[in-house]
């Protein structure tokens, strides 16, 4: 051990040499601290092994010279490590924070400690210097205060116990309008509502977050510029080791929008409401009314049409042919009108009645339809796959299939017996098109689009009677079965009406998971 | 045996309905007696044996019932549970329902209640006719009717 060094063992007070010698070893081994002694110069006299770990010195190579080695260019160029020696000296002790060089030239975060060591008499014997690596934490201070400052969307910032404003981060100003110098010192009640203020609620939350460890809420702040908005606040307690309170840390967000979205959509979802329950009522109020269409409007029809026909029937003797005749069109006017009614509450029904869709096997609806068309009609034939169901609502889908089949067989040549085909084929994207061919009339295609819409007739009651309403029908129940339809047709070459519904049958289920 | 003995009750509010109606049941040969009554309440009277039917001689216990579903008061339906909730020989009298409601919860409410067949109203006079006639013929002549006896109050 070099002179210099002794000089610490020699004079540190102790009663007993074997101790001094433990306590030297001791000093020396430790090693996440770097414990040295200087002499009143600020010249290193002893050196430990944390020392050399932190610094990359060797004894041998530090002893003798001076301390500020340490010491970034900067702090030489103001004289800090010679302040630093003199403040010890003056009080004792100085404490400091700062970028210390290794021996190789890279930096640190020094914690130093400088302590004034006397001898018996109070004369300066030297310096003792503790300083500890602490990089590491002053990176996670650093990044924590980054953090917290770089937070625009929460306004951060801590109270002393009485409220006034210690720290706060850059969402203060973008939430509150406030400068952080415009906003230190001064009391966060600033932030409140003047009511608020007069009720003693930034008190109230002090208070009861002091006394349960916790405040959360929601309230109206006000900005710098009078603005008001809707915030969610978190307030917690600060205490120190002592337990005392030391002041608060409050974060507050501004939720206006979240607000004024949740209003929205309540309002929204109670509009909603109002409008299901109104189109449940209505909905309701049609089923009754065309219940009692279908009862009432339909009896007198009823009425007309026998009482023609007793008539005919029992005085059909004393009544002349011009007489018979005007009962027959009596009888026809109230038959047909009978059906209209019938088929507008068909079409109304079409269009209203939820339709809950079922795999559906299409041929066993169209042979049914067949069987009730086909006994006083020409030549129906079918192609039909039987294997394949498709997505549809029983009831609607053998209305569609019966006015189109009944439609074929109606709208025929006078000249030709009537041939109707009705053809059911996969489609590529997953639909089944049925398709009825007739070879009657045809249609020109600058009606093909009218016939489609209700109370559309391209002929006249003589000629072909009818409501007019069925192909509507088809359409509506087509297009609520989540299908298509259309005709191809030319005059004097029949017609080919069509529609597509959605394939359910297990096959195609089959190959689209199995892909 | 000749149906000109037996009795059909014929249950219908609309008068002019119930006229064409009867007309068309006595076009048939072999055609029954049809006693007709314009509400369900004077149904239920007809049944039990009040007045004014109370004289079995001139007002017999019906065959069969002919009910219309929406009557005055009590409807075709109530008229039916009533009957079916009578104990002895008036729960087994055969009832028809004739109507103009095809609507489903009507026709699945009648069998639930115990109708023993459901008729609507046919579009044209003639099929009416046609209807009437099968109706006799089925449930007169082919079908085998209950023995009722009636409670000894009645």
């Amino acid at each position: 051990m070099s002179t210099k060094s002794s000089v610490l063992s020699r004079h540190l007070p102790s009663p007993d040499l074997q101790s001094e010698k433990i306590f030297r070893q001791m000093v020396e081994s430790v090693q996440d601290y770097g414990i040295f002694m200087l002499d009143p110069e600020g010249y290193i006299a002893t050196w430990n092994i944390g020392a050399e770990r932190m610094k990359l010195y060797t004894p041998k190579e530090i002893i003798g010279q001076h301390f500020s080695v340490f010491y970034p260019p900067d702090d030489i160029a103001s004289r800090k490590p010679w302040r630093e020696l003199e403040a010890a000296s003056a009080d004792g002790r100085f404490e400091d924070e700062g970028w210390r060089l290794r021996k190789n030239g890279t930096r640190f975060w020094a914690n130093v400690v400088i302590t004034r060591v006397n001898d018996e008499n109070g004369k300066l014997l030297g310096f003792g210097k503790i300083t500890r690596d602490i990089t590491d934490r002053r990176q996670a201070e650093l990044r924590y205060r980054l953090l917290v400052e770089g937070v625009t969307d929460y306004a951060i910032y801590s109270l002393d116990p009485n409220g006034n404003i210690t720290s706060w981060n850059s969402g203060v100003e973008r939430i509150k309008g406030y400068k952080a110098e415009e906003i230190l010192g001064k009391h966060f009640s600033m932030f409140y509502t003047p009511e608020d203020r007069v009720a003693g609620l930034p008190n109230t939350v002090l208070r009861t977050a002091e006394q349960e460890g916790h405040f959360e809420g929601e309230g109206w702040r006000m900005r710098k510029n009078g603005e008001r908005f809707w915030c969610s606040i978190v307030v917690t307690p600060v205490h120190d080791e002592e337990g005392t309170l030391t002041g608060f840390s409050k974060v507050t967000r501004d939720i206006t929008e979240r607000k004024f979205l949740m209003e929205q959509l309540q309002n929204h979802a109670e509009q909603l409401e109002l409008r299901v329950a109104e189109s449940e009522r209505t909905n309701a109020e049609l089923e009754a009314f065309s219940y009692s269409v279908s009862h009432d409007l339909r009896a007198p029809l009823r009425t007309i049409e026998g009482f023609a026909t007793a008539l005919r029937e029992d005085y059909g003797a004393q009544l002349d042919q011009t007489a018979t005749e005007y009962l027959g069109e009596i009888a026809a006017a109230s038959v047909r009108m009978n059906r209209l009614v019938q088929d507008l509450l068909n079409y109304s029904r079409i269009s209203r009645i939820e339709m809950s869709l079922q795999p559906t096997r299409i041929s066993d609806a169209i042979r049914k339809v067949v069987g009730e068309v086909g006994r006083n009609a020409g030549k129906i034939d079918v192609a039909l796959d039987d294997a394949t169901s498709v997505l549809a609502h029983p009831a609607t889908l053998g209305q569609v299939i019966y006015n189109l089949v009944s439609n074929a067989v109606k709208f025929a040549r006078e000249d030709v017996a009537c041939e109707v085909r009705i053809t059911t084929s996969r489609l590529p994207d997953g639909f089944l098109r049925t398709a009825v061919r007739d070879n009657g009339i045809g249609i020109a295609p600058e009606h093909q689009e009218r016939i489609f819409k209700v109370f559309e007739r391209l002929h006249g009651q003589e000629e072909y009677p009818g409501t007019g309403i069925g192909l509507a029908i088809v359409k509506r129940g087509v297009e609520r079965m989540g299908g298509r339809m259309g005709v191809d047709s030319k005059p004097g070459e029949g017609s080919e009406f069509w529609f597509d519904l959605m394939i359910t049958d297990p096959n195609v289920e089959q190959e689209q998971e199995s892909k | 045996v000749s149906n000109s003995t037996k009795l059909i009750l014929f249950v219908e509010d609309d008068s002019a309905d119930a006229r064409l109606t009867q007309r068309a049941l006595q076009k048939t040969e072999n055609s029954a007696q049809v006693f007709r009554v314009e509400n369900g309440d004077d149904a239920v009277k007809y049944l039990e044996g009040q007045a004014p039917f109370q004289n079995r001689g001139t007002h017999p216990f019906p065959y069969l019932m002919l009910l219309d579903i929406k009557l005055p008061r009590r409807s075709g339906l109530e008229v039916l549970q009533w009957v079916r909730a009578q104990e002895g020989g008036i729960a087994l009298l055969p009832v028809v329902m004739l109507t103009s409601s095809r609507h489903q919860a009507d026709v699945n409410k009648a069998y639930a209640y115990g109708v023993n067949s459901y008729l609507t109203k046919p579009e044209t006079y003639s099929q009416l006719t046609e209807m009437m006639s099968a109706l006799q013929t089925y449930w007169l002549r082919h079908n085998e009717e209950p023995i009722i006896v009636e409670p000894p109050d009645a």
